[in-house]
């Protein structure tokens, strides 16, 4: 299954819920692919603290990834180059993707879930 | 071939960008809610490259005041027509 | 076909569960099944026992309520999204040291898992989002 993050951090709640969706289908054993896109991509910049509420914040379960089997991890190029942002911004290795391959990403998943 | 919703306008969000950069060549795309003010010049012309493949639903215009000013290239549909389009794609993805 | 909905958007604030009933009216109307609509993200408030809207405006819970009588479509509220936002069944409200409760019978609390496996199982899943 593919899950699409196209919300930043803290602003709202997207990225947060996008990512349980992420964990849980891997622990029900479905091979995720996770596409950061758009806004999205300011899950992976580096430096990222809890809110000053105590708001949890989403990069502690980044690096829990990794854990639960979810290793294919796409970057939208465009999105990054239009932020400014580079791969080396990054707080995980992600492979970037051009914008060429998006179609046939959207495809060839069983099943979308578009955050 | 995916069906894709979009709901947002073009005029106050760049979400529609990622959707078309998102859809295959046989791909196509219903507009619902606030996203049907895209079916409208001169917002339409941001789906060009979709030609022939964009939809707008009928009563999300109708409420809007909206009902037979769509662009020519916008084919309408309605709330039946929606359920058509979903049948016809493979899976839909909605973008919001 | 056998449908899944899922619903992400708040009664009343947005137009996404609207949209979705019209829907879910339409494709029975054309001889598909229903079988689950799940409730996430504010979409989880559609599932308020307490919601009173003014008699002039469309009653979105009883709507929601209607398709499990006629469909026996499962109303599916994702437990962690429902109960950081107050809506809790008698016995979540009872766990957590609560006088009153807010969801109830058809809606039932339930994971994300549900999601997935909607998703996966189902013909067709479409999302209604805000």
């Amino acid at each position: 299954m593919l899950v699409v993050l196209r919300h930043a951090p803290h602003g709202s709640s997207w990225l947060r819920e996008g990512l349980d969706v992420a964990l849980v289908g891997a622990a029900f054993g479905q091979a995720v692919t996770l596409l950061f896109l758009g806004d999205g991509v300011e899950a992976l910049v580096r430096n990222q603290q809890a809110g000053a509420l105590g708001q949890k914040g989403t990069h502690p379960t980044l690096d829990m990834l990794a854990m639960y089997d979810i290793e294919k991890l796409l970057v939208d190029s465009e999105s990054l180059a239009e932020r400014g942002l580079t791969l080396e911004d990054l707080q995980l290795p992600v492979a970037p993707i051009a914008a060429q391959a998006l179609p046939a990403l959207f495809a060839e998943h069983a099943a979308v879930f578009n955050f | 071939m995916l069906l894709h919703l979009l709901n947002r306008s073009p005029a106050s969000s760049l979400v529609h960008r990622d959707t078309l950069r998102a859809m295959g060549e046989e791909d196509r795309l219903l507009l619902i809610e606030d996203g049907v003010y895209g079916a409208l010049m001169p917002l339409a012309d941001r789906f060009e490259a979709i030609h022939g493949r964009l939809f707008a639903l009928r009563e999300d215009l109708a409420s809007r005041g909206l009902d037979g000013r769509c662009d020519a290239r916008v084919t309408v549909v309605d709330m039946e027509g929606f359920v058509t389009l979903t049948e016809e794609s493979e899976r839909t993805v909605s973008w919001f | 076909m056998r449908y899944a909905l899922l619903v992400q958007g708040a009664p009343y604030s947005h137009q996404a569960a609207h949209s979705a009933l019209r829907f879910a009216d339409a494709l029975i109307a054309r001889g598909h099944r229903l079988e689950t609509v799940f409730f996430y993200h504010d979409g989880v408030y559609n599932a308020s026992r307490l919601a009173s809207p003014p008699q002039d405006e469309p009653h979105l819970v009883d709507a929601w309520r209607r398709l499990n009588e006629q469909q026996g479509t499962a109303l599916l509220v994702c437990v962690a999204a429902a109960l950081r936002r107050g809506l809790l069944d008698e016995r979540e409200a009872k766990r957590h040291g609560k006088q009153g409760y807010s969801l109830e019978a058809p809606f039932e609390l339930t994971g994300v898992g549900q999601l997935v496996d909607a998703g996966i199982t189902h013909d067709r899943l479409i999302t209604f989002s805000p």
